[in-house]
């Protein structure tokens, strides 16, 4: 590896330099080559090979906690990086390759509500955002063209949406089972929006059930980025450097980001300038990479005059309520992720003893060594002469409804970079400090004692729950925050840093809130808005 | 403890964390192989593995036993809980990886009712089921605020 005191320069400026080649970063240089700009993407791991999904062998489901767990304290795989998670309940889950974390997403594909984005106006609490639904709803339907959405109109939870490109992911008997109990309570229920198109679309094969969805997805049903935008985006144009780590964004005597000093696959430090900086490295990744660019100008990480680069990381809050039911549910069979969500708490009823609300998901149910261990519940099957007994009770006989609460931005919830641990090519690793707050310890409470409540009226005869799932943190959001205001916010409403005006963000760190849904939806309809707002401007 | 002596002695803890039962066979028989070779891919967990099973050994004698060999299922099963208690990490460990190794194996996948085969690039036929009536859900109107 070279010191970083000697780069190697590479080509001349480019127009556009994307950093992450995930959700966000694909979209925007999709999106940014269609209109003819120069994009050069650098990502640090690779492309993932169809056949090195654990999906072809018989021992598939042992990776799930080794080489293909979602975390990267636990995969260490050479791509990845260390977070010092030490002082969070939460642990932050990621994968790092071309498609980044939606390689192992479950393609739960739901939009934030035009609530979302006016949470200081309707509820007095956090802030609200500079954008709003309506302005976001085009690029939320651009999206759902380019990721393939396998779902049913008339949901009653949102506004009326396209028509979504394949029908939905099969319920199967566990899905129509707490669909009933839904029913029975009278609460609200809806096949889930999913990004897994279930007949054939856009080039892509129709879902073929085979379940492991958070491995990765070899038929390329399950939308990750590497098989929706980066073709094509690709074939505009964008130029694509794997295994590329990037250290830091260098800054021009103008003050304006000029490009990227990045690590090569051979560990060689490289240089590649830029007109323009977009950063779609997630939640803890950008704000890590902002605080490590440090310079005279920026003696606290780059564009951080308002200090709030890291700070106000929000994860989604899971708690997890199983019920076991007396007969088969065929759960183990098809897309692991949601099959229905129910949005029946979602609005703020401040007579339920907190602020904003949450969404119930149904998942599938477990496979065999998901079942042995517990689940996301966590409470193993007992061993001894009483374990095939309590075995046979679960395995295929539960139901799994998550509670995804809406999590509320704190400036104490931060990235920061840890003074110790330092990845593969000695660069400062993340570090992590979250404190789950009041509201959200309420809002989940009373999220398992409805679940229960649903499982029962379904017709569980037992339920148990885990009131904070550790290994829940899917989602990244936050740490860059979008605003009107330089005090108060990291990015403008057109994704440009208050500080650094041709420096881009376009990841998760960019929501101001985090709703009660999946975020992936809305990270890349704001990462598109953010883009067509670039080429606007250009033109 | 010579190697074998521990393997034998590890297949005897297999079967106590999951006996044979219901015509489903014991974890000593299936899941011993990949309790080894997690054992033989990491030095610590080989580590743990060696102490823990000479603390199940120990407790055994301490208990009068000359060994968790001679006792009865009953026996050995009180042995491991008390060894569960005073070795947690351990015990942990070595559940997991045996739950691990038993409900990866073809042949417990098939009691399970299972094919076992890979899940590509065949996938699983998702039985037919009607879709709820939405009719209820779609009456009530709009839930969400305006904004």
């Amino acid at each position: 590896m070279m010191s970083a005191g000697n780069p190697m320069a590479t080509d001349d400026r480019i127009d556009v330099l994307v950093i992450g080649a995930g959700a966000a970063g694909a979209a925007v240089a999709w999106m940014l080559a269609r209109a003819g700009i120069g994009v050069m993407c650098l990502e640090q791991g690779d492309w993932v090979d169809t056949r090195a999904y654990p999906h072809w062998g018989a021992d598939w489901e042992l990776h799930r906690t080794a080489d293909w767990s979602p975390e990267p304290n636990v995969r260490r795989l050479p791509q990845d990086y260390p977070v010092n998670d030490a002082n969070s309940p939460i642990a932050p889950l990621m994968y790092n390759a071309v498609g980044g974390s939606t390689i192992h997403w479950s393609a739960h594909f739901p939009r934030f509500r035009p609530s979302d984005f006016r949470v200081r106006s309707l509820d007095g609490v956090a802030e609200d955002w500079p954008i709003d639904y309506a302005a976001l709803e085009p690029f939320f339907d651009l999206n759902d063209r380019m990721m393939g959405v396998a779902g049913i109109t008339g949901d009653p939870a949102y506004p009326p949406k396209s028509p979504r490109q394949t029908p939905p992911i099969p319920l199967d008997t566990l899905g129509a089972t707490m669909a009933r109990g839904f029913d029975r309570l009278g609460w609200h229920w809806w096949p889930s929006d999913s990004a897994i198109i279930t007949r054939d679309y856009d080039g892509r094969r129709a879902c073929i059930n085979c379940g492991p969805c958070d491995m990765g997805c070899p038929t390329g049903a399950k939308a990750s980025t590497d098989r929706t935008y980066w073709p094509k985006a690709l074939g505009f144009g964008a130029r694509l450097v794997t295994h590329a780590r990037v250290r830091e964004i260098t800054l021009g005597p103008d003050g304006l980001a000029d490009g990227a000093l990045y690590h090569d696959r051979e560990g060689r430090l490289s240089e590649q300038r830029a007109r323009a900086v977009v950063l779609a490295a997630n939640g803890i990744g950008t704000p890590r990479l902002l605080l490590n660019s440090r310079s005279a100008r920026f003696p606290d990480g780059l564009a951080n005059r308002s200090g709030l680069v890291g700070r106000n990381l929000m994860f989604h809050p899971y708690a997890m309520v199983r019920g076991e039911f007396d007969e088969p549910l065929g759960g183990h069979r098809g897309p692991l992720g949601c099959s229905l969500i129910s949005q029946e708490f979602y609005e703020t009823d401040l007579s339920r003893g907190f602020v904003r609300g949450y969404s119930f998901q149904v998942a599938r149910g477990l496979s065999p060594i998901a079942t042995a261990r517990g689940g996301s519940v966590g409470d193993r099957v007992p061993w001894g002469r009483e374990h095939r007994s309590a075995y046979d009770a679960r395995f295929d006989r539960t139901i799994t409804v998550a509670i995804i609460g809406e999590d509320l931005p704190e400036a104490h919830n931060r990235v920061d970079l840890d003074p110790a641990l330092t990845d593969g090519h000695g660069i400062p690793a993340p570090r992590v400090a979250y404190r789950l707050s009041e509201n959200s310890r309420r809002m989940l409470a009373h999220g398992v004692a409805r679940a229960q409540e649903a499982l029962v009226a379904a017709g569980a005869h037992a339920v148990a729950s885990n009131p904070l799932l550790r290994a829940g943190g899917w989602h990244l959001m936050g740490t860059a925050r979008m605003g009107r205001d330089p005090a108060t916010s990291v990015i403008d409403a057109a994704g440009r840093c208050h500080d650094v005006p041709n420096l881009y963000i376009v990841d998760g760190s960019a929501l101001v809130t985090s709703a009660g849904v999946n975020p992936t939806s809305t990270i890349q309809a704001v990462a598109l808005s953010i883009a067509d707002g670039m080429i606007r401007r250009r033109a | 403890m010579t190697l074998a002596a521990q393997r034998d002695l590890l297949a005897l803890v297999l079967d106590a964390l999951i006996p044979a039962s219901g015509g489903f066979p014991g974890a000593g028989a299936v899941a011993l192989d990949h309790v080894l070779a997690v054992g033989a891919a990491s030095a610590d967990v080989q580590s743990l593995l060696s102490r823990g099973l000479l603390a199940v050994e120990e407790t055994a004698r301490a208990d009068g036993a000359p060994g968790l060999a001679a006792l009865s299922a009953n026996g050995r099963e009180h042995i491991l809980r008390r060894v569960e208690a005073s070795q947690a990490t351990f015990f942990e460990a070595l559940v997991r990886h045996t739950y691990d190794g038993y409900y990866a194996h073809p042949t417990v996948i098939a009691k399970l009712g299972l094919d076992p085969r890979p899940p590509h690039p065949r996938g699983h036929r998702v039985e037919t089921v009607d879709l709820p009536d939405l009719t209820r859900v779609a009456a009530r109107g709009p839930i969400y605020r305006p904004a």
